[in-house]
Parts: structure tokens; C-alpha cells; sequence
């Protein structure tokens, strides 16, 4: 086929004069984003001119502070906090205070145990949004060591096996990391209704062996606490059983991450009578003398084991029950 | 069997097109690709945490002061940096981290928080993990009103050491308003003068005319919060309203909200033909309104149960006033959990424990 060069430039001022059109047509809508563009760019000079003043701020008060008593620490150990948690419908409301707390420890990591056959969306999606180091893990408590409905809650021990599957992840996956077993660490049981203030991490940080303190609102009493004598414990303040080995509850201690991969095989025992369950755990890694006395040798009190009240839901189940209930797409 | 000249022709029609459509293409995007990058830079950049950085609000000249109240330039000069190393290190997963307390901004409106509190077990407990909340929230203002006759050493030094800033009010509510014992009896609103003292105050601190932008939001200590709420609340411009979880007997109530975005309704079983059925923790009110308005306050006497937030509103908005947040009132952001009373029967009638270790 013969191109004419006159075909070729009639062909090519129709071709440039349809792009022409459709290009300015275009440049139109890019005007439109220039325009948005425009109050992001004082954004951005906003936050510029903050970050400017808080630097200068940074570096005036560097240049006044006080000398620092303690030399710089390379790295802190981390806190390995183990949480088993279940659905019921304060789940979310508690988590939620509970990883704000976490939120403000350097160096610890989460690890969520769920009672649940899988995880589930509104656990991963919290631990997502939370901005925490984590891992999240499930283990289903087996149904007859379950509490049912009405049960009250001392009749069989909760989260045995949410624990256990907590510590066997943190053994596997250390086994994994060089250096093996001079990695530094504690490890602390946390239940998701407590309270923890930000000092008693600060004060487990430096657990040898194991470390204990003393624990509010528990054992009938405003306060169980180990009675220390000369930098020891020497027994135990509880109203309930002293008798037992140790008789704590399960956020008044931690415990050294090599302590724990040290005993591959101690875990806690569900099958222990109630009240034991620390015992159970603590036995086989340390005796009551080698125990490290923190929060000022036992005297104030960092961890409160708070409860939450279940939720009055009358009306709620009124509803469902004529087919009224509330949205359920929305997550409470 | 085209010849040279027809693919030359070919090539000049089609180089200067590719050339054009290439070089567009990029220029438009590269702009917001730009913009977006800087945000995110700056974002991390103010909001990174250094190792061992604490900052706290020090009054310098500590002792026996109230409170302190925000004021751009010299409260920050007072802030005192505790950094042991340069070593910044910046938390994995995380955008926005926050230093402790989160460094005062000169274009957030303080949001003021308003929590009546009583001496009981739990006390120091739900303060505690309040004040974790609330540290991470930047610009607040944490105005604490005992219901006690003078001001407890346990609260003043733990409002001291959280490194907030704050208010710390007393106002011990007459005996014959008081709640006996564990009867919830409802004719009898909890917190009720704590709550309007800190009302007075604020009208009493800051002037209509300031330019100091504020929200005022009344927060019980048991409640429990995500930090979303509280910058959800901070562009209400005159009452914002959003659902709270486990009142009312429900799952969570919430304000009926039309297609077009206004308030028309509540839905609540309890009820719901109130003039405003919502929980105390379901508003946020503009601190201009208060300050506006200085009349109004919480009824004390003569209202029914469930009408204690009706009492304030009503004589601040109407229901067209109201702004829906929240996504249009479809997310729980405040959850309405109640502490349980501790069991303290081992303590006996002597008391076994150390009354000197404080809980």
C-alpha cells in the first residue's frame, strides 16, 4: 500500500486534534487535584514548622538536662506478656485498655492465646490496630474443662492450656534465634481484666530466676503480698490457703526467658486442685529462697486484679427474642 | 513492501504521542506520590519514641499548686526530657507512637475530660489504667473531682506521677444525695455536683472570648475508651454524639441517624422518648457552648433515672444541633464496663492487711 503524504498529514492533524481535545479535557481535572493538593501542602508546612520547634525544643532541653545516673543500657530485655483470652462481650473493651497499658513498654512483645478452635477477626484485627509487637495464637480449652454457663468462676481453672500453648510457641521460636540460651527476657502472665500500672514492668525487667511482688484486690484481701526479710521471701501474707508452695496469683510474678527454656517440660498443670495452678508452674523452676523481691521489697502495690462486671443484657435478649435485636455487624 | 519514507512518516506521527503521553503520565502522579510520602515522613518524624524518652509536665514550682493549665509556649518549656541515649528506636507495626505524655500541638483543641471519682478499692486501679488511656492522647486536659472533702493523697500523687496534665478538684456530696451502701437506688445521680464543679471551673478559667478551642467530654472512671473517640470528639463544633456499649441493658445504644446525616431519633429501649437518651459517655460538647451558655448545668435535684444528661443538653442543643460520629453512629468506640466489687471477706473485721500500703 502507497502512503500519500498528504494522507499521512490529514490523518495526522485528525489524530493530533482529537488528542489535543482529550488532553485538555484532562488538564481540566488536573486542575481540580492541584486544588486539594493545596491544603495538604499547608499541612505539610504546618507539621514541618511543628517538627521544627519540637526539635529545637529537643535540643534546647538536651543541652540543660540533668547528667544521667545510669549509663546507657544497649538493649533492654524484652517482656514477653502472655494474655489467654476468650469471646464474651466485654473481649474487645478489655483488650483495648489492656494494649493501651502495653502500648507505653518498651520492648514487649504480646502474645494473645484465644480460647477458640481459630482466630478470630475481632482479635486480629485489634492486635493489628494496636500498633504492639505481637503474636496471636489460639488453643481450645477442651469442653469438659470448660466453664459453663452459671458455673462460678473458681470451679475449674481457666486458661491452663492457653498458657501452656503461649510458653511452647516462645520455646519454639527462640530455639529458632541465634544465641540460643543467653537470650535475655522475662516472661509474665497477664489476664485480660487485671490492672497493671507501667512500673511493674520496669520492675520484671530485670528478673534473674523468678521475681515476685506483691498483687491488689486478690486471695478475699486488698492485697497478697510475699513477706521479705533481708532481701528473701520468707513466706507468704494471704488470707487463703499460705499453705500452698506458692501461694500468688499468676500476675504477682514473672519469670527469666532462660529459666524457662532451661525447662522445656514444666508448664502449668490443669489437673491441679484449685488454687495450685501457680504452684504447679513455679515448682519445678525455683524454690521460695531464690525468689527476687521487687516493688520495693514487697511493699506497694503495682498489679491489681481487677474484675468486670458482666453486662445487664435484659433487654438485649427481650429484643432478640421478638426478632428486634441489635445489629450484630456491629462489633462491640 | 513499505517503503522508508512511510515508516519515517509513521515514526514522527508516532514518537511525538508517546513521548507526550509518557511525560504526562508521570508529572500527575508524581505530585501526590510526593505529598504522600512527605506526610508519611513527617508523621514518623514527630511521633517517634526514643529509648528510655519520657516526657512529662513538670511544674517547676510543684507543691500545694491545684493543677496546671495549658498554655502553648510555657508549658512546654517546662516539659523536662529524661533521655538516657540518642538511641531512637521506632516500634515495629506502628505509625503513630507516642511519647508520654504526647508533646502539646498549637492546632489541636484540648480536649477536657471531666471524671468525678470516690475513695473505694478499685479506685487507684481504674485510675491507673485511665491515665495509661490517656496518655496517649495528645492535648488533653484531665480535670479529676473527688467526692471527698479534701483532696486524698493517693489521688494527688498519682495524678503527680502520670505526668499529665491535669486539674485536681474536690467537692464531697451532702449526705442525703449520697448513694447508700450498694442500692442503686436511680432517683439519686452519681457524680452529679463533681461534674458541675468542673463546669464551674472551666467557665471560671477560661473566657468566652479566648480563642482557645476546647471539647469537654465527661469520662467515669470505669469506663472503658479507644483512643479513636478522642479525636473523633475533637472537631465537634457544638454537641457531638456517638453509641456507647453495654447500656441500657443492650448490646450498645445509639443515636438514630437519618440519609441525611442528622440526628432524628434514639434507639434505646429505655426510655427513648427522652429528650436525649444517651449515656454520659455518649457526648462531647464544644467548650465555646459551655462557656456560652453559663447557665446551664446538671439538675441536681428532681430528676428522674436516666435523665441526668437531658438536664445539661437541653438547655445547650437541640436535636438538629446534634453531629453524628463515629461513621454516622455505626462504631462502638466507648465501651460502658463496670468494675466488679472486690470480694474482701479475708480481711475480717480488723483488717488483715497493712492499712499503710496503699491500693
Amino acid at each position: 500500500m502507497k502512503l500519500k503524504l498528504k494522507t499521512v498529514f490529514v490523518l495526522y492533524f485528525m489524530v493530533s486534534l482529537m488528542g489535543l481535545v482529550y488532553a485538555l479535557m484532562q488538564l481540566g481535572q488536573r486542575c481540580d487535584c492541584t486544588e486539594h493538593d493545596l491544603p495538604k501542602d499547608r499541612t505539610i508546612s504546618r507539621l514541618r514548622g511543628e517538627l521544627h520547634r519540637l526539635q529545637e525544643q529537643i535540643r534546647k532541653s538536651e543541652a540543660t538536662k540533668q547528667p544521667q545516673k545510669q549509663p546507657a543500657k544497649p538493649s533492654q530485655p524484652t517482656i514477653f506478656v502472655i494474655t489467654p483470652t476468650y469471646a464474651r462481650l466485654v473481649q474487645k473493651a478489655e483488650l483495648t485498655r489492656l494494649s493501651q497499658t502495653f502500648l507505653h513498654v518498651p520492648q514487649l512483645h504480646w502474645i494473645v492465646v484465644e480460647d477458640s478452635p481459630h482466630k478470630t477477626p475481632l482479635v486480629s484485627d485489634l492486635l493489628v490496630k494496636s500498633g504492639l509487637a505481637y503474636t496471636h495464637l489460639h488453643m481450645p480449652t477442651a469442653k469438659d474443662r470448660k466453664l459453663q454457663e452459671g458455673d462460678p468462676s473458681w470451679l475449674k481453672p481457666r486458661g491452663v492450656e492457653q498458657r501452656n500453648e503461649g510458653l511452647r510457641w516462645l520455646r519454639e521460636d527462640r530455639r529458632a534465634q541465634p544465641g540460643g540460651d543467653t537470650q535475655q527476657g522475662v516472661v509474665y502472665f497477664a489476664d485480660d481484666d487485671n490492672t497493671y500500672s507501667l512500673q511493674i514492668f520496669e520492675e520484671m525487667r530485670d528478673t534473674m530466676r523468678v521475681s515476685v511482688w506483691p498483687v491488689g484486690l486478690v486471695g478475699g484481701m486488698k492485697y497478697e503480698r510475699p513477706v521479705v526479710e533481708g532481701g528473701k521471701v520468707i513466706r507468704f501474707h494471704t488470707g487463703w490457703r499460705p499453705s500452698r508452695p506458692f501461694p500468688m496469683d499468676m500476675a504477682g510474678f514473672a519469670v527469666s526467658l532462660k529459666l524457662v527454656l532451661a525447662n522445656p517440660e514444666s508448664c502449668f498443670d490443669g489437673e491441679a486442685p484449685m488454687g495450685f495452678l501457680e504452684s504447679s508452674f513455679l515448682q519445678g523452676l525455683v524454690t521460695m529462697d531464690e525468689l527476687e523481691p521487687k516493688a520495693d521489697d514487697c511493699s506497694k502495690v503495682l498489679v491489681w486484679h481487677t474484675r468486670t462486671e458482666k453486662p445487664k443484657m435484659k433487654r438485649e435478649e427481650a429484643l432478640q427474642a421478638q426478632g428486634l435485636g441489635s445489629d450484630p455487624a456491629v462489633q462491640v | 513492501m513499505p517503503k522508508r519514507r512511510d515508516i519515517l512518516a509513521i515514526v514522527l506521527i508516532v514518537l511525538p504521542w508517546t513521548l507526550l503521553i509518557t511525560v504526562w503520565h508521570q508529572s500527575a502522579i508524581a505530585p501526590l506520590l510526593a505529598i504522600r510520602k512527605a506526610c508519611h515522613h513527617l508523621v514518623k518524624e514527630i511521633f517517634i519514641i526514643p529509648e528510655r524518652l519520657a516526657v512529662r509536665h513538670h511544674r517547676l514550682s510543684d507543691d500545694g499548686v491545684e493543677g496546671k493549665r495549658e498554655s502553648g509556649g510555657p508549658a512546654q518549656d517546662s516539659k523536662e526530657y529524661c533521655a538516657s541515649d540518642k538511641d531512637i528506636v521506632e516500634v515495629v507495626r506502628t505509625e503513630y507512637v507516642y511519647t508520654r505524655p504526647p508533646p502539646w500541638s498549637d492546632v489541636l483543641p484540648t480536649i477536657h475530660i471531666i471524671t468525678p471519682t470516690y475513695s473505694r478499692p478499685v479506685q487507684k486501679a481504674e485510675l491507673t489504667r485511665l491515665a495509661n488511656t490517656f496518655l496517649h492522647v495528645p492535648n488533653l486536659h484531665w480535670i479529676l473531682v473527688e467526692d471527698s472533702q479534701r483532696r486524698t493523697p493517693l489521688v494527688t500523687r498519682l495524678l503527680r506521677e502520670t505526668g499529665l496534665n491535669y486539674t485536681h478538684l474536690n467537692v464531697e456530696t451532702p449526705r442525703n444525695y449520697k448513694l447508700r451502701g450498694d442500692t442503686r437506688d436511680p432517683r439519686i445521680p452519681r457524680g452529679t455536683m463533681q461534674r458541675n464543679l468542673a463546669l464551674r471551673w472551666l467557665r471560671e478559667t477560661f473566657n468566652a472570648n479566648s480563642s482557645q478551642a476546647g471539647i469537654v467530654y465527661f469520662a467515669d472512671d470505669d469506663n472503658t475508651y479507644s483512643l479513636e473517640l478522642f479525636e473523633e470528639m475533637r472537631t465537634t463544633r457544638k454537641v457531638s454524639v456517638w453509641p456507647v456499649a453495654f447500656v441500657g441493658g443492650l448490646r450498645y445504644e445509639s443515636p438514630k441517624v437519618n440519609a441525611a446525616g442528622k440526628v432524628y431519633g434514639w434507639k434505646t429501649v429505655f426510655d427513648p422518648h427522652r429528650p436525649f437518651a444517651i449515656d454520659m459517655a455518649g457526648f462531647a460538647i464544644n467548650l465555646r457552648l459551655i462557656l456560652f451558655k453559663p447557665q446551664a448545668y446538671f439538675k441536681l435535684r428532681g430528676v428522674k433515672g436516666g435523665y441526668q444528661e437531658s438536664s445539661l443538653l437541653r438547655e445547650l442543643v437541640t436535636l438538629n444541633d446534634l453531629e453524628p460520629k463515629a461513621a454516622n453512629c455505626t462504631k462502638i468506640l466507648v465501651w460502658h464496663t463496670r468494675t466488679e466489687k472486690p470480694v474482701l471477706v479475708n480481711e475480717g473485721k480488723k483488717g488483715f492487711t497493712d492499712p499503710n500500703v496503699e491500693i
